[in-house]
């Protein structure tokens, strides 16, 4: 392996490590609630657009509008959990057959709505938020990286471990992923469904707001920011196995490191499409993904 | 075909009679609507809004086949805008590098458009609800990269330039308008036909349609393949209005303008999609000029029909039309 090669496995899994925020909470709701949130790669657009306009804007160190855009990020999940995900569950039997056609038009819907909103309220030019340290670049043997991204990195295996860690052991991680093995046997086991998707909500909306708070920096938002994220958390999902939380982190690092090879050494134009073709060739005959369980009814 | 001279509990003549009837009514609606549409341009002559009323029918086109795709047979698929862009650059490019007539162009797209609509309908076959929205939507978004990136073909972003077909903005929307009775025309006689009830049934519920004896894979292929004709057909019929086609013909905001549109008028119903799309496009240029909310209220008013309102403006009309028959 020469020194290139060190280089663009070390930022294609510092890619991957901003995947797998976006991604893991993509599975989350996934696993809960059987369906994929078309609107998931606005939060992300929102937390990169609210991390900025509180610190710059109000002027407030970045270190305590990173964790505001979080808590924004979270509202946001909240109430498209309460307003817009009721129906899926709760009541509304007849409902059965169109549900998967309800759940891809209103988060749709959602995307459109909230993009467009930014564009009117915010206006359409891209901005930028502030780094979190002004190091323009740090040396590492061969891999070269500007501060931020390494601050970043490491801010983002931490939030990852610790999800990932609520997920495990904590009583609501446990209650959630009792709820996402079988619904009906967990709210017979006295669990509160309802409670346990509003804390899916919340947390894949901070953590994708998270994500985009943390690239603010390096991606200059603008309102359609978040539609390729958001692929990209889609192949990630359908590549970790649907719902599946490990599946979901190995597969944004491996998705990250794919992809920084494949733009050096296949084809930079198509760097996008890679990812995209790995989605419809699982989906077609591995749909379980590579960790994901089979034959599972949706 | 084997399935249509077998009998199955499916279409006990019973059914067939009250869907038969729902969907008359429906179409004659749709005719009315159209037979209005057809009057506009004695009172409008302004070609900018002639034109605003050909994108109209272009979207009411689209909209209509989608229909028949995710309304009718329940496979909710986000590649409408992509076949309409593979019609687009059938004829396009047919055009430009063979100086191919665009009549022929345009029954070439239907053909392309129809069979790679074809081999994606059948590849998809198993793939159900968020898996299928996944796919088509991965499928779109790979076919307008390439289509993006192809530039020693298809020049890129830049465009491809293609001959017109006349210059009459009165004749164009005549042609459209055409174009967009016949389609609506077939889908009629298809929907009344057994077709109809099979691909209902396999929507409401698959199982169930196959044990009646419904062939369910040929059925839902057939309905991907003739929405994908249809929509390379308006593609087609659009690249030679506009006499430019781009890869933004597949750009994703496109299909959720089709999906709106197709929502808000009432999906699974004949003339809603249809008149929504007029609804919408008109309404959008309009608001355009009064602040630009336009995309932000429809992308509102989708979300709002979704939850409260699922069968649409021509649900709400017929709600109305009830309650004004009993009082």
């Amino acid at each position: 392996m020469s020194g290139i090669d060190v280089d663009l496995a070390v930022n294609g899994l510092i890619t991957g490590l901003f995947y797998a925020l976006m991604a893991v909470g993509l599975s989350l709701i996934f696993g809960i609630l059987r369906i994929v949130n078309f609107a998931h790669g606005e939060f992300y657009m929102v937390g990169a657009y609210a991390y900025t306009l509180i610190a710059l804007g109000l002027g407030v160190p970045a270190w305590i509008a990173l964790p505001l855009a979080f808590v924004t990020g979270a509202a946001l999940g909240w109430l498209t959990e309460r307003t817009l995900m009721r129906p899926l569950y709760a009541g509304y039997t007849s409902w059965g057959l169109m549900r998967d056609e309800y759940a891809v038009i209103v988060t749709f819907g959602l995307s459109l709505f909230l993009i467009n909103l930014v564009d009117k309220v915010v206006g359409p030019y891209a901005f930028r938020g502030p780094a979190l340290v002004e190091t323009s670049r740090v040396v590492l043997g061969p891999v070269l990286i500007s501060g931020h991204r390494l601050l970043a990195a490491g801010i983002a295996i931490a939030v990852i471990a610790i999800t990932a860690m609520l997920i495990k052991w904590s009583f609501w991680g446990q209650q959630i992923r009792a709820v996402s093995q079988n619904r009906l046997g967990a709210s017979l086991a006295g669990i509160d469904t309802a409670k346990a998707s509003v804390i899916v909500f919340m947390l894949s909306g901070g953590l994708a707001a998270f994500a985009g708070a943390l690239l603010s920096p390096v991606i200059n938002a603008s309102p359609d920011v978040g539609i390729f994220p958001a692929i990209k958390s889609y192949i990630i999902v359908v590549l970790g196995g649907m719902g599946s939380v490990p599946g979901a982190i190995v597969a944004s690092l491996l998705l990250g490191v794919i992809e920084s090879f494949g733009a050096v050494y296949l084809s930079y134009q198509y760097r996008d499409a890679f990812g995209l073709i790995l989605l419809m060739l699982f989906l077609l005959f591995r749909p379980q993904g590579l960790f994901g369980e089979k034959g599972r009814e949706v | 075909m084997a399935q249509s001279s077998s009998t199955s509990p499916a279409v006990q003549p019973s059914g067939a009679q009250l869907t038969t009837t729902r969907t008359t009514v429906e179409f004659r609606a749709a005719l009315i609507a159209m037979a209005v549409v057809a009057l506009i341009p004695l009172g409008v002559s302004n070609p900018y809004w002639l034109g605003v009323l050909v994108v109209s029918m272009y979207f009411a086109i689209l909209a209509g086949s989608w229909n028949l795709l995710a309304g009718y047979t329940g496979q909710f698929s986000l590649a409408p805008a992509t076949f309409a862009m593979i019609g687009a650059y059938t004829t396009g490019l047919l055009n430009h590098y063979f100086g191919t007539p665009p009549l022929l162009g345009i029954v070439a797209a239907i053909v392309v458009a129809g069979l790679i609509g074809l081999l994606l309908g059948r590849a998809v076959m198993r793939l159900v609800g968020p898996y299928l929205a996944l796919t088509t939507l991965s499928f779109a978004e790979i076919m307008r990269l390439v289509t993006a990136n192809s530039i020693d073909i298809t020049r890129g972003d830049l465009g491809l330039s293609v001959a017109g077909l006349m210059d009459s903005r009165v004749g164009w929307y005549y042609l459209f308008l055409g174009a967009l009775v016949l389609l609506l025309l077939m889908f009629y006689l298809l929907l009344r036909s057994k077709a109809g009830l099979f691909l209902q049934a396999i929507r409401d519920d698959e199982v169930a349609a196959r044990r009646a004896g419904v062939n369910v894979v040929f059925w839902k292929t057939a309905a991907f393949a003739i929405s994908a004709a249809a929509c390379g057909f308006a593609g087609a019929l659009y690249a030679h209005f506009a006499e430019l086609v781009t890869p933004e013909l597949g750009l994703i905001g496109q299909t959720g303008l089709i999906v709106s549109m197709t929502v808000i008028g009432g999906m699974g119903t004949l003339a809603g999609p249809l008149v929504a799309a007029f609804l919408v496009y008109v309404m959008s240029e309009w608001l355009r000029d009064v602040g630009g909310y336009q995309l932000v209220v429809f992308a509102a008013l989708v979300v709002i029909f979704a939850r409260f309102f699922r069968e649409g403006l021509w649900g709400l009309a017929k709600a109305a039309v009830q309650r004004g028959r009993q009082a």
